[in-house]
């Protein structure tokens, strides 16, 4: 009786972690749901030996968390005509700027600006991918920004070599002003959404 | 809606008996698929009304009230044309391949 509680308090951990990754539009009922289901898999009288029944309502408990993330990502609209065209055309210069990249670590591995560009580039083909598989927007959020901050690095390496040309500096500053203007966008938008709900 | 392999399990197994309603954990028994897969797919299915769900009411005290799914009546309709259709699907390329045989026989 112990160790089914024991499991029990288990899976309800594991149910917990997924209910985080749910969408909050039906969140709490799918949570019930799952909650609801533990101590009936634990009770199933079709299994047997009760071992199995165990490592079954740990296995549905374990699962959950995949599928609360897939819940929320096919929840989320597809991408419109225009995105898909801007993120194809990205995915064509992230894909340029990876051979770029690849081709300077290749010719001079001991330069430190080939790496920078390199990951730049593995940035700028991320982006359009989350963008066109519908990946959750806290990862798309953290690309950007990394792509933002690997990329006025680069910039701001360049400045540093050629100080009289001010294009580098234009590009710094603009990729550094993305990073807030996106954050308090989001932070805006996620602060509406909460108003709307309440 | 894209017919996929695991879709395909779940509406037969709604078909076996499509007023009877059923538990998410005995669909997954039923279709042989991981929660992580199932639930997705019936909130999908949920999103196009073909399937409808509601909670039972505990018949014990303390017991938590499990939630049911049933399939509508175009879900009913709709499972039957897409399983059928991919049925046909998967014989197409098996009569193609048997036909050149026979006439090669005759």
């Amino acid at each position: 009786m112990r160790a089914e509680r024991a499991l029990l308090r288990i899976g309800e951990c594991l149910v917990g972690l997924a209910r985080r990754q749910l969408p909050r539009r039906g969140r709490e009922e799918r949570y019930r749901e799952w909650l609801a289901e533990l101590p009936a898999i634990l009770h199933d009288p079709q299994t047997r030996p009760a071992a199995v029944r165990a490592v079954r309502m740990l296995g549905y408990a374990v699962d959950t968390p995949r599928g609360a993330v897939l819940t929320r990502i096919r929840a989320r609209r597809p991408p419109g005509r225009g995105v898909t065209v801007i993120a194809r055309a990205l995915l064509a210069v992230g894909m340029y700027e990876l051979t770029v990249g690849v081709w300077g670590v290749v010719l001079a591995p001991g330069e430190p600006l080939s790496y920078l560009r390199l990951a730049w580039g593995v940035l700028l083909v991320a982006y359009p991918v989350s963008l066109l598989v519908r990946s959750a927007w806290r990862v798309s959020t953290l690309i950007v920004t990394s792509q933002c901050l690997a990329g006025s690095a680069v910039n701001f390496w360049d400045a540093a070599r050629a100080p009289a040309d001010w294009v580098n500096y234009f590009n710094a500053a603009f990729l550094l002003l993305i990073v807030p203007a996106l954050w308090i966008a989001i932070w805006i938008t996620s602060r509406r959404s909460r108003a709307r709900q309440a | 809606m894209r017919m996929t392999g695991p879709l395909e399990r779940v509406l037969s197994a709604f078909l076996t008996d499509p007023v009877a309603p059923r538990y998410g954990y005995e669909l997954m028994k039923a279709a042989r698929l991981p929660s992580g897969t199932l639930y997705p797919l019936l909130a999908r299915l949920e999103r196009h009304r073909l399937v409808a769900s509601a909670w039972e009411t505990p018949q014990q005290e303390g017991q938590r009230p499990r939630k049911y799914y049933r399939l509508t009546g175009a879900g009913i309709r709709v499972a039957r044309l897409e399983l059928a259709e991919a049925s046909a699907r998967r014989q197409r390329p098996a009569a193609r391949a048997v036909r050149p045989a026979r006439e090669s026989q005759g």
